[in-house]
């Protein structure tokens, strides 16, 4: 059932983004573009694997058998890795995101305008 | 920043109490960070939020007239007064992090290559874990906290 | 000792890498020691150079070399490997990075300079030589970031209102790219349960015995190949070059150019030719177009329309620029297509010798396109320097006023034509050789890559002497006139034309490292065993 309501989620979260990314408005599309690299930061964890126990030594980390392996049993833990690989990614975006969003500050400032029609037409 | 009216009381005092306890946690977070949920990126991001929070509620200048007692440089003047000193943190948290993998090489092993050492019988703490990956914590703490004031004082500027 | 000795070896790979970011450290701590700081940029580029050809004589020599972080073992550490492949394109980085930082130094304003200049290409190369030895494909993530942070802000270096617009472009679009491959990576993780590009290899080799489906495989790094073509500005994943080229200073348009396109490509020859190549659907797809089980098979024609509509778009694109910069730009498009075409042709056929051939002239072109390319972009920037234009309406009679530099245009430009003996005509004749014997083995579509290739050629030959004609040649313009040249900037560019010859004079090395390069990048069992993924499951 998580699995479905994910999926769902995801899918909504893709096509959000999407829609953002092709509107006009400058702001509309960095939003999008950041909705869409959260939407894959999500997708990431998911690919782990949804249940388990947290895989951290003395809260459940004691039998390392991650839940993607087959017949792991009930006290599997969650595969770990792909939450660092989702640390970093959300580091990089957030980066690079704040940069875009002061670009599109300084845009606004120079054009005089947020509108990606009138900004290219120069 | 040019608000019409000053925060209220309960704004500030709720500040007043709610800084020291983030940052209180935010070393909590760095000190168990490699081998407990936290580390220097999560711990890096909590302390900005409470500078974030004195500059909301403060305004831009608080930190340097009221804390630091000297007055704020001009702006618009490219990295003055305390975002000069923001990128020192982010140059000298790199230069730790790159230095915490280096030393691994000095002493032969492979770069960024972490060992774990346990003190006992210490008054107080009884034991007490020391792990050299808190070095590497410490840079990447160092970077964010540099890397984040930095962009909230410039953005918050203009 | 022999313990020592040993380490001392292994240390060597991440030299590179170890070098571009102490002097990335080191210049951001110096930025106010203005002297201070450049000195120690141009010792570290130094010393990067120094590190490369170390690592590269002692792959060359000592086969492929793999180093561990941390000293966690393959696949659950980050790996880096060196092998031939690695070490040809960072020899090629560091080749090209010498001769910008030096012209950066003068070239850039003083302003510029102490901002952030130098960190920030130290930074760049980091990102660059990381794409180049990492052995993990979500390591090819972070340091294609590290890669791609320091170029947007290098787009919007100048600060004018274009340079904002082209920096929010290239930005926003490269965003879009990362979350495309962050999908692509999670899948193939889920998919194949490593992330380590030799266990993805390996296992992919025998998918029974792992409980791998090789056919999501396949679907996820199509998404994959959509990130790499945007990262080397292949059609129809090129609009962004232009104006990014544009907006970004001369030496860092070379840069962009020159070197980070070539990671895209590095990508794709890593990727597809030592890693996914492994892979086969049984039974094929059973598309008409895409015939074949294996996952070459299935790339080859994809690869091959990109080619061909990269050398056409962007032929005709560079044909009716007006700018020094910008037909550059689009030349840099057209240049890419002929890079790829050779792997296009040789991913359809099985002739190991043919299939060494077409990566041999990839290979040979990148090394060509990277120093020719770079050394235009500098004399871009040297007649902005000059004369503050790059407009042909406004340029002019450019040979008699400065022949030096008027000179190191014209061999560039002929080394991108291919006219023997420079660095060039090896290119091109190695990517019509790779056609012709394609085309008398019978492989389909060898006869159009052939054409396309002539087609380029000409629009090359085309676009380069309509440039001759209207910006150095005719009557001195009063521009050009009152322009003065700075002698350093000239010198570096002299410098660039003296090694586009001197690569084809020598060739003989050259085609030999890169034969070894090629090589290596098509011996998948050599690269798995060199990482030894399966060592920790053996013990």
């Amino acid at each position: 059932m998580t699995q479905v309501i994910l999926a769902a989620v995801l899918g909504l979260l893709f096509a959000l983004g999407t829609f953002l990314i092709l509107r006009r408005d400058v702001v509309r599309v960095v939003w999008g573009v950041t909705i869409i690299s959260q939407a894959a930061n999500v997708y990431l964890v998911t690919m782990g694997g949804l249940t388990g126990q947290s895989p951290v030594l003395g809260h459940g980390g004691e039998h390392p058998v991650a839940c993607s392996v087959p017949d792991a049993g009930a006290e599997c833990v969650t595969d770990p890795l792909v939450q660092a690989l989702v640390l970093t990614a959300i580091v990089i975006s957030f980066g690079t995101t704040a940069f875009a969003l002061v670009l599109t500050y300084r845009l606004y400032e120079e054009h005089g305008t947020l509108n990606l029609g009138e900004v290219t037409a120069e | 920043m040019t608000l019409d009216r000053k925060p209220t009381v309960i704004a500030r005092t709720v500040t007043r109490l709610v800084v020291p306890m983030i940052l209180v946690t935010a070393i909590a977070l760095l000190l168990q960070g490699h081998n407990l949920p936290g580390g220097g990126f999560i711990a890096g991001v909590l302390t900005v939020t409470a500078f974030a929070l004195v500059y909301i509620i403060y305004g831009l200048d608080y930190l340097e007239t009221e804390l630091l007692d000297r007055t704020p440089a001009v702006r618009y003047e490219t990295e003055s007064g305390i975002v000069r000193e923001y990128g020192r943190v982010f140059a000298s948290g790199l230069a730790v992090a790159a230095g915490s993998g280096v030393a691994a090489m000095v002493l032969g092993y492979p770069f960024l290559t972490q060992a774990v050492a346990f003190l006992e019988h210490l008054p107080v703490y009884g034991e007490l874990e020391v792990a050299s990956a808190l070095v590497f914590d410490l840079g990447v703490y160092a970077v964010v906290v540099g890397a984040l004031l930095t962009i909230l004082a410039e953005v918050g500027a203009e | 000792m022999s313990a020592d000795l040993a380490v001392s070896t292994t240390h060597v790979v991440i030299a590179p890498m170890l070098v571009a970011l102490v002097t990335a450290v080191a210049t951001l701590a110096t930025r106010r020691h203005d002297r201070l700081q450049r000195a120690l940029s141009l010792l570290g580029v130094g010393a990067y150079a120094v590190g490369v050809a170390v690592l590269a004589d002692r792959v060359l020599s000592g086969g492929t070399l793999t180093y561990q972080l941390s000293a966690w073992p393959a696949p659950f550490g980050i790996s880096l490997v060196a092998d031939a492949l690695a070490a040809f394109m960072l020899s090629l980085a560091a080749l090209v990075t010498v001769a910008l930082l030096v012209f950066s130094v003068v070239y850039v304003d003083e302003q510029g300079q102490r901002v952030s200049y130098h960190p920030l290409f130290h930074f760049m190369l980091l990102g660059v030589s990381g794409s180049f030895l990492t052995g993990d494909v979500f390591n090819l993530f972070v340091w294609f970031e590290v890669m791609l942070m320091p170029s947007y802000v290098f787009v919007a270096f100048y600060s004018g209102p274009r340079h904002t617009a082209a920096a929010l472009q290239y930005t926003v679009l490269n965003l879009f790219g990362s979350a495309l491959m962050l999908v692509s990576i999670g899948g193939l993780y889920a998919t194949t349960g490593t992330l380590n590009m030799a266990d993805i290899a390996r296992r992919l080799a025998a998918p029974a015995e792992f409980g791998i489906d090789p056919a999501p495989v396949l679907g996820l790094s199509t998404i994959l190949l959509v990130v790499f073509a945007l990262k080397a500005g292949i059609v129809p994943f090129h609009f962004w070059v232009p104006p990014a080229y544009r907006a970004a200073p001369a030496p860092v348009s070379a840069f962009l150019a020159g070197v980070t396109k070539k990671v895209g490509i590095y990508a794709i020859v890593r990727l597809y030719f030592t890693v996914f190549a492994a892979g086969a659907v049984e039974g094929g797809l059973g598309l008409p177009a895409l015939s074949g089980e294996s996952f070459l098979a299935f790339f080859g024609p994809v690869l091959f329309a990109m080619a061909l509509a990269s050398m056409l778009v962007g032929g005709v694109g560079a044909v009716s620029r007006d700018a020094l910069d910008d037909v550059f730009a689009y030349s840099s498009i057209s240049q890419v297509g002929f890079i790829v075409l050779p792997l296009a042709v040789v991913a359809t056929v099985s002739d190991p010798a043919l299939r060494t051939l077409g990566v041999v002239a990839a290979l040979v072109y990148s090394l060509n396109h990277a120093v020719a390319k770079s050394l235009l972009f500098l004399v871009s920037g040297t007649v902005y320097d000059a004369t503050g234009t790059i407009e042909f309406e406004r340029l002019g009679g450019l040979t008699t006023r400065f022949p030096v530099l008027s000179g190191s245009f014209f061999v560039g430009s002929l080394a991108l034509v291919g006219i023997p003996p420079l660095s060039g005509f090896f290119g091109k004749l190695l990517v019509l050789d790779t056609g012709g014997r394609a085309l008398a083995a019978g492989t389909p579509g060898a006869g159009l890559a052939l054409a396309g290739a002539l087609a380029g050629a000409i629009f090359t030959i085309a676009y380069l002497s309509r440039t001759w004609s209207q910006g150095f040649w005719g009557e001195v313009t009063p521009l050009v006139e009152h322009g003065s040249q700075s002698s350093v900037l000239v010198g570096v560019v002299a410098a660039l034309a003296l090694v586009v010859v001197a690569v084809g004079i020598g060739f003989d090395p050259v085609y030999s490292f890169a034969e070894s390069a090629a090589r290596a990048a098509l011996d998948t069992d050599a690269y798995v065993d060199a990482v030894d993924p399966g060592v920790v499951a053996r013990e």
